[in-house]
């Protein structure tokens, strides 16, 4: 087992600094077309930790009588976070699709807020991510947590010129 | 007010005729990603359907649907499911909700099944299960916790 106890810098993640790691992962969000389409920014990356804010537009209500925010839109943005810090938190970047997640819902989200996102890996295996993430529309008052796990595809299973692609530097392919 | 999840009257009226259209009218994120509900040809109870809208794409490569977006699907489903299903009407608001990704999701029309699993007198377990091709290689299944408010008649 190549297991590691934590989250390590590799080749990949140590020549990069936190400033290219938030456009890398702007890159990202912009390429997915649910989280362009809404807008999601990325505001700044450590890894293995990220930090996301999505802006406030009325299609995030669930509720428009009460004015609640769809908890869906919640677990979006959570398995989205939770994906980004995994992009950062590996060696190289490698596909990891989401094996589960799950969400706890602290208080409601309200309307007219934007939403903010942290996620971070909190362990790494030869085959899985392990990662947290937490929302927030004020500081220090958590809306929801989630914990998702992602399965390593591995090297093999991820597009050659990936890492690179994502930090807009595929053109030698 | 005279109309939606705040009127005791309209709720109650809209218990009483299943018309679990009327509540996703209310609902935007849900309409947004292109959330249905049709009554099952085979059985009883509904079938909930997810469009395979390009605004509901997560990966561009394979191309998949957003992980997240059929999460909002299944938790849209159980919602209304048990709000449909419930012997009173009441106002489910989520306590925790988790997924499990069995499949990839491609873009193409994704369906759902809920069970009531229980129907306590404060909360609730529902289990929902989505399918693309066939509803026996599910894509995804998701299971709901919901407190279950009582309605408040000023509330209105």
């Amino acid at each position: 087992m190549r297991e590691r106890e934590e989250p390590q810098s590799g080749s990949a993640v140590a020549g990069r600094n936190p400033d290219s790691w938030r456009v890398g992962l702007s890159r990202f969000v912009s390429v997915i077309p649910h989280t362009r389409d809404l807008g999601l920014e990325v505001e700044e990356v450590s890894p293995p930790w990220v930090r996301m804010c999505l802006p406030w537009r009325d299609e995030l209500l669930g509720d428009i009588d009460r004015g609640l925010v769809h908890g869906g839109v919640l677990t979006m943005l959570l398995d989205t976070a939770c994906g980004s810090a995994v992009l950062c938190g590996l060696p190289a970047p490698e596909v990891c699709p989401t094996l589960d997640l799950r969400v706890d819902h602290y208080r409601p989200a309200v309307a007219g807020l934007a939403i903010r996102a942290e996620a971070r890996v909190v362990r790494v295996t030869a085959s899985m991510v392990f990662t947290e993430g937490t929302l927030w529309q004020e500081p220090g008052r958590a809306i929801a947590r989630g914990v998702g796990n992602f399965v390593r595809l591995g090297a093999r299973n991820t597009p050659p010129g990936f890492g690179e692609a994502l930090f807009g530097e595929a053109d030698h392919a | 007010m005279h109309e939606g999840f705040r009127d005791v009257a309209w709720l109650a009226r809209t218990h009483a005729e299943g018309n679990v259209a009327a509540w996703l009218e209310r609902l935007p994120y849900a309409r947004l990603i292109g959330v249905s509900a049709t009554p099952d040809e085979e059985g009883e109870g509904l079938i909930y359907q997810l469009e395979p809208r390009e605004f509901n794409v997560g990966n561009i490569l394979l191309p998949a649907l957003h992980g997240g977006v059929v999460a909002a699907f299944m938790e849209t489903a159980g919602t209304l499911d048990l709000m449909l299903s419930a012997r009173e009407p009441r106002l489910p608001r989520i306590v925790d909700f988790s997924i499990d990704y069995l499949r990839t999701a491609r873009v193409v029309p994704t369906h759902a099944r809920c069970r009531l699993l229980r129907e306590g007198r404060r909360l609730a377990n529902v289990q929902v299960t989505a399918w693309q091709e066939s509803e026996d290689q599910p894509v995804a299944t998701a299971r709901l916790h919901l407190v279950l408010g009582a309605l408040e008649p000023n509330d209105a």
